[in-house]
């Protein structure tokens, strides 16, 4: 088992997956979230389920500064509170109605998510540009053996001879979550290279894993 | 959970006229059946170990017990009414509890954003009082006066009316809906779902409709009530938990959620709980 | 214009779709597909001996692959949405409807099976599905790195009308879409655009639409 030294903070998504007026799902290790961004730009992360009727939040939509339910269009605030119930217009919705909410930060491109109280702030990568985030079914100890290279104390796996990072983090499903890092100055034909090699280090990885166990 | 306060009631497991002789492999609470026809051209339904289960052919579905039913199927009185025309929709199969896919036929309020500009639209969003009750005579649950701002009520339906619904739970997984008929103001168009618990957690649903409409074709009625369903579908499978929560403490109901408000505390009294989480994990 | 068309088929609504984005108008005759098995009736088949919809039929032409259709509305209504001139753009707008078979067979097998109880090995499906979206996404990340938010170009062409209905629609089978963020944001774009309309598994963008102001009854 890693141990990382991020803190209570998980790296779930990178900044540019998530404009302005979007919800997409994430996880941290106490469970599913929905990570939005309203219109002006603030980041937002609420347990990933309606108190209404456990509707899953990701799948609702970004009006303004609120996240709101598919299900019946139940609005909440970034604070958490439910601020609007559309069969109801006329209706405050009462305090007790609220989703649980995270705190949520951005560092150099990467969206960190914490789940305890937060003392230190998410770590930042000097001279690192995000490329792209992937899962795989992989293990990090299978990803470290693909990789030839072992995953620092915050999580970065810098793979021989390859010119990107993987910035990895087990989920609680099983699955590890890469987020796949470049020099800042990369070229676009540099980041498409990067890419394809991030595909292949996830094939070797998932051999190594599925070969492990056998 | 408890198989038992539920095991002996009726339940659909096919379309009455896609019956044939190779049968159906299928499944009724955890428990693998085969429906079919016998050589007499009946339906014939066989439980796990072999044994002939009771088969009951009405409202266009075979219908069967792993039990002993202590009553005759819930009756539907206008499947005898002459000019109707009666619609077999088809089955879905949906990854949730069937308690839940009842609870949402019974919901008025998700229209306007999961129906979009068919049984509701922004901004006609807000549900007006409406009357529940658990009618102890015949043991169903009735919620009555619903009334919506319907974009596309129906097939048949031309531009936007107010419709006006009466919902009933006639078995724990068997709803029924009465709705405004746009041809015929005077009579009740009835939709209904008919779900066949496959597990706790999944479901097959067999909507079934007998409706006053002389114009539409047939393909365009089932094609209504599918499209329905689907944009329901995936709500269903995203709920979380799958089971539906009969701990008042899981979900916040409101004024709009009287129905199903009753619902669970109808199943609940009848320990009608395959399907259900009674406490919050 | 004729299409035989089933309302939960995304073959048919890729064509549907189609025609609404570029404002083509479309007769559509109804095929009960599900529970009636009506594609495998003696008229439908023929029209179709393959037995599958859609099915567009304009005086004498028949065509019968929702990407042949595809091309024939784009090239008569909206040539923009087919190739340009460039080499690899035409390449890709091929490569990608080509891919778009494969969705149907893994994807779409899988949708059938977990929704309408069709016979398939699902296991096998839905892995075939989880390595075609890798594929796309690995595919619209090289398009976003090359400043392009579509699959072919920086604008959609048909190739996209083409791999968007399963893509968008894997969840009906069983296959998550949270692992891929190049195809939400694509999804999205889509999504968003003017004429788009939805089948059913696909809900509206709801966001698209302001607020709107209700006012209390009375009542």
């Amino acid at each position: 088992m890693h141990t990382l030294t991020t803190g209570p903070w998980t790296p779930v998504a990178l900044s540019a997956d998530l404009p302005v007026g979007t919800v997409i799902p994430a996880r941290i290790p106490a469970g599913s979230i929905a990570l939005w961004r309203s219109e002006s730009g603030r980041l937002s992360a609420s347990a990933d389920r309606c108190p209404h009727r456990g509707m899953s939040l990701s799948h609702g939509f970004v009006r303004g500064e609120n996240l709101s339910c598919i299900y019946h269009g139940w609005s909440y605030a970034r604070s958490g509170q439910c601020i609007r119930i559309p069969a109801h217009p006329g209706l405050e919705p009462p305090e007790t109605i609220r989703a649980k909410t995270f705190t949520v930060e951005e560092v150099g491109g990467v969206i960190w998510v914490a789940t305890d109280e937060a003392t230190t702030a998410p770590p930042a990568f000097e001279g690192l540009a995000p490329l792209r985030s992937m899962t795989t079914t992989a293990g990090i100890a299978a990803i470290e053996a693909a990789a030839g290279a072992k995953a620092s104390a915050e999580g970065l796996v810098v793979p021989v001879g390859d010119t990107l990072c993987l910035l990895v983090s087990t989920r609680d499903d099983g699955q590890t979550l890469i987020h796949v890092l470049v020099t800042g100055a990369a070229s676009a034909e540099a980041r498409i290279g990067a890419s394809r090699a991030a595909e292949s280090l996830r094939r070797a990885a998932e051999a190594v894993q599925k070969e492990n166990a056998a | 959970m408890s198989v038992q306060a539920m095991i002996d009631e009726w339940y659909p497991v096919g379309i009455a006229a896609q019956l044939d002789a190779a049968g159906r492999n299928t499944m009724l609470m955890g428990e693998p059946i085969v429906v079919a026809k016998d050589a007499n051209g009946q339906a014939k339904v066989t439980g796990g170990n072999g044994r002939l289960l009771p088969v009951k052919m009405r409202y266009g579905h075979v219908w069967t017990s792993l039990g002993e039913p202590k009553k005759d199927l819930f009756p539907i009185p206008e499947a005898d009414q002459p000019g109707r025309r009666f619609v077999d929709v088809g089955v879905v199969r949906v990854r949730c509890s069937p308690l839940r896919a009842v609870e949402n036929f019974l919901d008025v309020a998700h229209f306007p954003f999961v129906h979009t500009d068919i049984l509701g639209a922004e901004p006609h969003t807000e549900v007006q009082n409406y009357k529940v009750e658990i009618r102890e005579d015949v043991d169903e649950v009735w919620a009555t006066q619903v009334k919506f701002y319907q974009p596309q009520a129906a097939k048949s339906a031309s531009g936007g009316i107010t419709t006006e619904y009466m919902y009933r739970v006639a078995a724990p997984t068997c709803t029924v809906l009465y709705k405004t008929c746009p041809p015929r103001p005077s009579e009740w168009d009835v939709i209904t779902l008919f779900v066949q618990p496959l597990t706790e957690e999944l479901c097959d649903v067999w909507p079934w409709m007998a409706l006053f409409d002389d114009e539409t074709s047939m393909t365009d009625l089932i094609h209504f009530q599918q499209t329905i369903f689907l944009q329901d579908r995936s709500i269903l499978e995203n709920q979380i938990p799958r089971l539906l929560p009969l701990d008042p403490g899981m979900e916040i109901p409101t004024r709009a959620d009287l129905t199903s408000i009753a619902y669970r505390r109808w199943l609940k009294r009848h320990n009608y709980t395959y399907g259900a989480q009674l406490v919050a994990q | 214009m004729k299409l035989y068309d089933y309302i939960l088929s995304p073959s048919c609504y890729k064509v549907r779709l189609m025609a609404a984005l570029t404002g083509v108008k479309l007769d559509l005759r109804p095929v009960d597909f599900h529970p009636g098995l009506e594609h495998r009736s003696p008229e439908l088949l023929a029209l179709n001996p393959a037995g599958s919809i859609p099915i567009l039929e304009e005086g004498d032409l028949i065509l019968t692959e929702s990407s042949a259709i595809l091309v024939y509305l784009a090239a008569q209504a909206a040539p923009e949405w087919l190739a340009g001139t460039k080499p690899e753009e035409a390449a890709r707008v091929q490569q990608w409807l080509s891919f778009s078979g494969r969705l149907t067979a893994n994807l779409g097998g899988a949708r059938l099976h977990e929704m309408l109880l069709r016979p398939g090995d699902i296991g096998a499906l839905q892995a075939q599905g989880i390595a075609a979206l890798r594929e796309l996404e690995a595919g619209l990340v090289e398009q976003n790195l090359r400043g392009e938010r579509f699959l072919a170009a920086d604008r959609p062409t048909v190739a996209d009308i083409a791999c968007f209905p399963y893509v968008a629609l894997a969840p009906d089978g069983g296959v998550s879409l949270d692992p891929y963020p190049a195809i939400r944001l694509w999804s999205r774009a889509l999504r968003s655009l003017d004429g788009f309309i939805e089948m059913p598994g696909i809900h509206r963008l709801h966001e698209l639409k302001a607020e709107p102001t209700v006012e209390e009854s009375k009542a």
